[in-house]
């Protein structure tokens, strides 16, 4: 059994990859992570659970000293959902999680031995430049014009992982589009608040913007795929791979979609030009600026909006032999039943 | 005459008039058929082409010469085949033998066939085939090779189907069924063309490597035409619809056209076009094959109609009771844009896919797989024509480019102050030429700058910017002829 190492391993995507390698019954896990594994979540026996934050470098060498891994999958990385995105502060949250975080690990990595690295990077590296659309990008897709802050962190720690490449220590990395599912901490929550607070009926821009998702077991199982592949052939090393459901759509009739299996379906429909919603963006800004209270719409979350973006993902598929198990149709089916138990738990 | 509700039509639809007038004036065939130097017998052939089809019959005609003869004998053997198992009068002890040898017909000088019903509308073929099998012996062996393959594979299909038809109220029960009769009746028909263009060096060979795509050419064309005249199909007695979808929405077929099942019936619509809808992107792949442009067109037309006659039918509850067509201008519009290129077919069914998207219904049960085809449709057009990649690449320009985009944008600068002295000076003389015939009419511009004299330096104490009594009174009294 070869062993391998998830940190974030309690987190949404980390414990997918857990129940992912268990499944395969071909490997021994650690998972680290900052939490324990949270109430209502799976854990599991035979896993190893560590506490350790990526940030103390002490304790990531002594974690994976004690597990001796031959792989480790990295997926600890954090992100604003909210205005945070699009602004400057938190700058040196995202980087010092985000980059210095993983070099930490890395380190630690190569270190004590260990022969595989897969790092989790995300498709933000390319998409997260708002000035342009972004359709059908795939790895030759420049990298580092991102002008938001997560995915300038992103891009920088996706670098210092892809260059730390040698036959020895061979790394990889993969870019998910949003990952939606079970446990999905902002995707869903977000679009479903929507409706709460009556903004289903406006669609900004011409709604046709297509964008990606990727079902979360879909992620795991690309995740496993990059192990294997970093223990034989190897074919991976050195290399960025986007991983989505390959099943790109209009952004609107994705919310729609969810809407409706909330049971609501918006009742009339009042289109705003992506202009006039930019400079209402703009206008809620400055209320911003002046009182301190956070808005919903801003001129980056126009911009998200309006933008299409999706990946191809046909070196996945070549190189990792990647293809998507959960359609998206039934992925969104599931990720939303779940949301809607756990929202009924609360009350 | 044109109807009075088409003029109405035309009159609120300039654009689509436009279309019927641009393509009947400006449409050239890219090759014309030369009647001249026809012999008897093969413009009996044409005749009888123009008699048993409406659509194809024009797009054959413009066919590149190599082609133009095979491929109108290819359309009339397979018509007369049709013809043949379509008819309910025929016994299945005749009709089955005389499908699976079709293909030996060919062969048989003089042969004709007597026994349709009278009701059958191609009749005439069948009883002047003798013609059709006079012109066969005429052209090359190995496009005779390629007709004869197919007829047989096609006979033999319908044999199947006819047979299982026989004994099955439900003989399309699986999507697997309803594709394979589809391959049967057009799946064949693509796998024959596409034969026949590379044989006569019209398409790239690499077509016949990849299959899946000529098949999709076929099955998108027939699915079409099955969900469009379901009506048709039920009054006559025929069901082509699976029952594995069908089963989904309503427990009996004729449920579907019960007026109380609206609901149920078109999310069955949507299915049904959710099944060819898949497979529009390799439709376009398949076009990208074609070398000539006669050919194009032969394959592009047909396609452009069945994604725009899928988008009239999609979520329109009248496929339940007549045969809905799409206008006379939007086809007009559909043909000129098809016989252009790849590109211009592209749009359309990009076009096509926004539209059927927009008309997508959130309760529908398959509302997120049909956004998914339509998004399948955009991203391969993507793939085949790149909008300009993200320009984040640019951001690193020379220090030549650079120099002259400083130059442009400093000329522009200069450009708006321009405009903007022009605007400046507009506006002056507008205002000066206001006033002074203002003044002419006996505007009191003394009273006007009086009141804003006193609303602004009148005092200054605060509160004291309401207009003072005596100001008021004199705006109030009508001294001069003001109106």
């Amino acid at each position: 059994m070869e062993k391998v190492l998830v940190t974030g391993g309690t987190g949404f995507l980390g414990s997918a990859i857990v129940k992912a390698l268990l499944e395969t019954k071909k490997y021994d896990v650690t998972a680290l992570d900052i939490n324990p594994p949270s109430l209502g979540t799976a854990s599991y026996l035979d896993v190893n659970y560590v506490r350790a934050s990526v940030l103390d470098v002490g304790s990531i060498r002594k974690a994976i000293e004690a597990a001796r891994p031959s792989v480790v999958i990295h997926t600890v990385g954090v992100y604003h959902t909210d205005g945070r995105r699009y602004g400057k502060a938190g700058r040196e949250e995202l980087f010092g999680i985000n980059v210095i975080g993983t070099k930490n690990v890395l380190e630690a990595a190569r270190e004590f031995g260990v022969k595989g690295f897969v790092y989790t990077s995300s498709w933000a590296v390319v998409m997260d430049d708002l000035d342009y659309d972004h359709p059908n990008m795939d790895e030759a897709s420049p990298v580092g014009h991102a002008s938001l802050l997560y995915g300038q962190s992103k891009a920088a720690a996706e670098e210092i992982v892809l260059s730390a490449n040698t036959p020895q220590f061979r790394t990889c990395a993969l870019r998910p589009a949003v990952i939606i599912g079970p446990g999905d901490p902002a995707t869903i929550p977000t679009i479903h608040s929507c409706i709460r607070k009556g903004e289903t009926p406006f669609i900004i821009g011409s709604g046709h913007n297509l964008t990606d998702f990727v079902y979360i077991s879909n992620i795991a199982d690309a995740h496993i795929l990059a192990v294997s592949n970093l223990l034989t052939t190897g074919s991976a090393a050195g290399e960025a791979f986007f991983i989505t459901n390959g099943e790109p759509l209009s952004f609107r009739d994705f919310c729609v979609a969810v809407w409706a299996e909330f049971g609501h379906v918006p009742w009339l429909e009042i289109r705003i030009p992506e202009s006039l919603a930019w400079g209402l963006g703009w206008a809620a800004e400055c209320v911003t600026w002046f009182t301190g209270q956070p808005a919903t719409l801003s001129r980056g979350a126009v911009k998200d909006a309006c933008l299409s973006r999706y990946a191809n993902i046909d070196k996945a598929r070549r190189v990792l032999g990647y293809e998507p198990k959960v359609g998206l149709a039934e992925g969104t089916k599931l990720a939303c039943q779940e949301y809607k138990n756990r929202i009924s738990h609360k009350r | 005459m044109p109807k009075l509700s088409s003029i109405f039509y035309y009159g609120v639809h300039p654009s689509e008039l436009r279309s019927i007038i641009q393509w009947k004036v400006w449409h050239n065939p890219v090759h014309e058929r030369d009647e001249s130097k026809e012999c008897e017998t093969l413009k009996q052939c044409f005749f009888y082409l123009d008699m048993t089809s409406r659509s194809f019959a024009a797009v054959i005609k413009e066919l590149h010469p190599e082609l133009l003869v095979p491929v109108c004998l290819f359309y009339l053997v397979l018509r007369a085949l049709d013809t043949i198992e379509d008819d309910m009068t025929i016994p299945l002890e005749k009709k089955e033998p005389l499908l699976r040898e079709f293909d030996t017909v060919l062969e048989k000088d003089g042969w004709t066939f007597t026994e349709n019903g009278p009701n059958e509308k191609d009749r005439e073929l069948c009883v002047h085939f003798d013609v059709v099998i006079e012109e066969f012996k005429k052209i090359k062996p190995a496009y005779k090779a390629i007709i004869k393959d197919i007829t047989k594979k096609m006979g033999n299909g319908m044999a199947d189907y006819v047979n299982n038809a026989e004994h099955n109220i439900h003989s399309v029960n699986t999507i697997k069924d309803y594709e394979l009769y589809c391959h049967y009746v057009a799946g064949l028909v693509g796998e024959g063309c596409t034969r026949l263009f590379v044989e006569a060096g019209l398409a790239n060979p690499a077509l016949l490597q990849k299959p899946e795509l000529m098949e999709s050419m076929g099955q998108f064309l027939q699915q079409v035409n099955i969900m469009r005249d379901i009506k048709e199909d039920f009054d006559d007695k025929r069901r082509f619809y699976p029952k594995e979808i069908w089963s989904k929405h309503v427990d009996k077929f004729e449920d579907l056209f019960k007026p109380e099942n609206q609901q149920a019936a078109l999310n069955c619509t949507s299915e049904m076009i959710l099944i060819s809808l898949q497979r529009a992107d390799e439709c376009l792949y398949y076009l990208a094959g074609i070398k000539e442009q006669s050919v194009f067109n032969f394959c592009a037309i047909p396609q452009a109609m069945a994604i725009a006659t899928m988008e009239e039918c999609f979520r329109n509850p009248n496929v339940y009771k007549t045969n809905v067509k799409i206008s006379k201008g939007q086809a007009c519009q559909l043909m000129v844009d098809s016989t252009q290129n790849l590109q211009m077919v592209c749009d359309t069914f990009r076009k096509y896919a926004r539209k059927i998207s927009k008309k997508n219904n959130p309760k529908d049960p398959n509302f997120l797989n049909i956004s998914i085809a339509c998004g399948k449709i955009e991203q391969f057009i993507e793939s085949i024509f790149p909008t300009q990649k993200s320009k984040g690449g640019a951001k690193l320009i020379s220090a030549e480019q650079e120099a002259k985009e400083k130059a442009e944008a400093g000329e522009a600068r200069q450009d708006t102050i321009y405009m903007g002295l022009a605007v400046f000076l507009t506006l002056f003389v507008i205002t000066g030429f206001m006033v002074t015939i203002a003044w002419f009419a006996g505007a009191r511009f003394d009273i006007a700058f009086g009141q804003i004299r006193n609303t602004l330096f009148g005092s200054g104490f605060a509160g004291n910017d309401l207009p003072t009594n005596e100001n008021l009174k004199n705006a109030l009294t009508p001294e001069h002829g003001e109106l």
